[in-house]
């Protein structure tokens, strides 16, 4: 079966890459993929406890901070979006600021999606951030298919 | 933009505020505080007038907040905090003055902790100041920060930052000399240590100068603040920063447990644990968090404890900018850095009001006239016979005068002794360094307190100083749990954690070792 409308939920993980390369061999040609990356808001709380630093020094590593994810974030399209071009697919992206299961359960209400994809939970001892999916909240919240690809290797 | 937000949340809370102060005015609460102490429960007095003031406050811009209207402009921005900065203020009176002293209570009812002769509450530290920030963190964590409250949320930095400024008015020049020397080199060899070790594992482990720097700055000068401060220039990636900052949280909330209770277990001065923690603690809030939890009802600890902070942040734009040289050198950006630039745009404003408080203090415009000159030698005048000492207090300091190894100390204690009051000011600080170093009973400790105090008197001024330093403290840290979200703590891992737990393990080692062996227990 091919799919003509999907929602790619990835942040450049190697879990999440398992996703995006499902997610072309799923769509037909022509077909639309909608990249959904999310914002996590422990980002929000990077100023921990500071409260020695002046106020323009707060904005300033907020800025930074911003900056630097956004960057991340552009590259990340960009990569997807090229791969999405040579598969013939209509790429579209979508940046939500929020925990990560909620934004994706608003943002599939949003379109008329065939399906959602997204990378599985990383295993245990790999390192990276932690910001995990609440799946379980996730399969009782959504009214459309849910393909949760393996973790590479695993 | 308007900011106040039309909720019944502050008007329900000066409510709560005046139902407290009403009750404890009509005695309904007498019951309950014979429970949690009778006439040993210190906050009598504070339930009759602080919850009353701010009650009213609350209450009244709670009732303009909900019903008035509100344009957009200075007067809406910053009366927009008053919801959250009074939130944070109510847990503070809530768990100053119910939980922590019931936590007492019940601590006191299971008893003392095998042969340490303690109590739970005191091995493990648990007072109103670390209760207070353990709300913080439970309700951010757990019940997030209502709306209504987050623009107040953030005024607890000022709250601090007042706190410290008003600290200003308790330091001799005297003290403040010999702290600051003390303070200078502690922080100076720790500051340096831990960062030259810090890029020396890093460049060990093979990680990214990027992140080499960003975690020096963190575990060498005072945690998340140096981080914030030197992320943008040393170009940290989001990754780094977040394993960083996970890493700092998460060891600064330990330390701020764990130090304490080492304190307790060595028995040391209140001038040698804040000397430890201000150097071995690697995030400023907790440095400030576990002087007042060794401390709580007084203030010695913490004043040594913010000398070291002071030091810190004053070191920190120089680090900040030695980062930034070795970062340009080692990536060959072609950076230009501006020194200049680097230390004004991080020179921390709030030290300024510090010293400028520590000024008008020697001036002696917080004492009254003669405050000084007359302090310790009231002895014909003023003295109160009521507080010579008895034949059984003598009786009690003599019987341990086996206890006490340096001369100076015996002989301070013979004149006590002989005199039934203290008759010099260096009697005093030989007394008070016995006090501190906890050599005699607890009972002698305080024959010896009340000797010292018979002799010396705070000005009132410079009491309600205290009480308000000590305020501002607990609202600041409740304030600053509530900015601790454990999706941060979450992020600790990757090399900066074992590099971090290396370097910030050794640190609290070797500073403790240093302390102990080189600081003396008065200043």
């Amino acid at each position: 079966m091919k799919l003509k409308n999907v929602l790619l939920a990835s942040h450049g993980t190697e879990g999440a890459q398992a996703a995006e390369k499902m997610a072309f061999e799923m769509c037909e040609k022509g077909a639309k993929l909608h990249h959904l990356i999310v914002v996590d808001t422990l980002w929000q709380g990077m100023t921990g406890d500071d409260w020695l630093n002046n106020g323009g020094i707060r904005d300033k590593f907020r800025r930074y901070l911003e900056n630097e994810l956004g960057q991340e974030i552009d590259a990340h399209c960009d990569k997807v979006n090229v791969e999405a071009n040579a598969h013939e697919l209509e790429y579209s992206k979508e940046i939500r600021v929020g925990e990560p299961d909620e934004c994706l359960i608003e943002a599939s209400r949003d379109g008329d999606y065939d399906m959602i994809i997204m990378g599985s939970p990383r295993p245990k001892g790999v390192s990276g951030l932690r910001s995990k999916m609440q799946t379980k909240k996730l399969t009782k919240s959504l009214s459309i298919p849910l393909l949760m690809v393996p973790f590479p290797n695993e | 933009m308007v900011y106040t937000k039309k909720n019944p949340a502050l008007f329900i809370i000066g409510v709560i505020m005046l139902a407290i102060w009403f009750m404890a005015d009509a005695g309904m609460l007498s019951g309950y505080i014979e429970h949690l102490g009778g006439k040993k429960y210190k906050y009598t007095k504070e339930l009759l007038s602080i919850p009353l003031y701010f009650g009213v406050v609350a209450a009244v811009m709670g009732l303009w907040q909900w019903f008035g209207s509100h344009k957009e402009g200075n007067f809406d921005y910053y009366t927009s905090t008053l919801a959250g900065a009074m939130f944070i203020l109510l847990i503070a009176m809530l768990v100053r003055w119910f939980i922590a002293p019931e936590v007492a209570v019940v601590s006191k009812m299971m008893g003392k902790v095998g042969d340490t002769g303690k109590y739970l509450h005191k091995i493990l530290g648990l007072n109103y100041v670390v209760m207070g920030i353990l709300t913080g963190i439970i309700i951010v964590n757990f019940f997030k920060v209502p709306e209504w409250a987050k623009n107040g949320v953030r005024v607890s930095r000022l709250g601090l930052k007042t706190g410290v400024i008003l600290l200003g008015t308790l330091y001799s020049a005297a003290e403040l000399k010999n702290l600051g020397g003390l303070s200078i080199f502690m922080i100076g060899f720790f500051v340096l240590g831990s960062v030259g070790m810090t890029l020396w594992l890093g460049a060990r482990r093979g990680i990214p100068n990027s992140m080499g720097g960003v975690l020096s700055a963190g575990m060498g000068v005072c945690g998340v603040s140096a981080t914030v401060a030197s992320a943008p220039v040393v170009q940290a990636k989001s990754v780094e920063i977040a394993y960083t900052i996970g890493t700092i949280l998460l060891w600064g909330v330990g330390c701020m447990f764990v130090f304490p209770m080492v304190g307790q277990m060595l028995d040391m001065s209140y001038l040698k644990f804040g000397a430890w923690a201000g150097t071995g603690i690697l995030n400023s809030a907790q440095v400030a968090g576990a002087a007042l939890a060794y401390q709580p009802d007084g203030i010695e600890t913490l004043k040594v404890a913010e000398i070291f902070n002071i030091t810190r942040v004053l070191v920190l734009p120089i680090i900040v900018m030695w980062l930034a040289v070795w970062y340009v050198k080692r990536e060959q950006t072609g950076t230009k850095v501006s020194v200049g630039q680097v230390i004004v745009e991080k020179f921390p404003m709030f030290v300024i009001g510090f010293l400028l408080l520590f000024a008008l203090s020697t001036t002696g415009m917080f004492a009254p006239a003669n405050h000084y000159k007359g302090k310790y030698f009231n002895n014909t005048t003023d003295f109160k016979s009521k507080n010579l000492l008895s034949d059984s207090k003598k009786a009690a300091l003599q019987a341990e005068m086996g206890k006490i190894q340096r001369a100076d100390r015996k002989a301070a204690v013979e004149r006590l002794i002989a005199n039934g009051k203290i008759m010099s000011i260096e009697d005093d600080d030989q007394i008070r360094g016995l006090v501190n170093a906890k050599i005699m009973s607890k009972d002698n400790n305080k024959i010896l307190k009340k000797a010292h105090k018979a002799v010396r008197h705070a000005s009132a001024k410079i009491k309600a100083f205290r009480n308000w330093i000590t305020w501002l403290f607990a609202f600041g840290l409740v304030g600053l749990g509530m900015q601790i979200t454990v999706a941060s703590m979450k992020q600790a891992g990757g090399q900066p954690a074992v590099i971090g737990g290396i370097v910030g393990f050794t640190k609290a080692v070797l500073s403790l070792i240093v302390v102990m062996l080189v600081v003396k227990d008065t200043i």
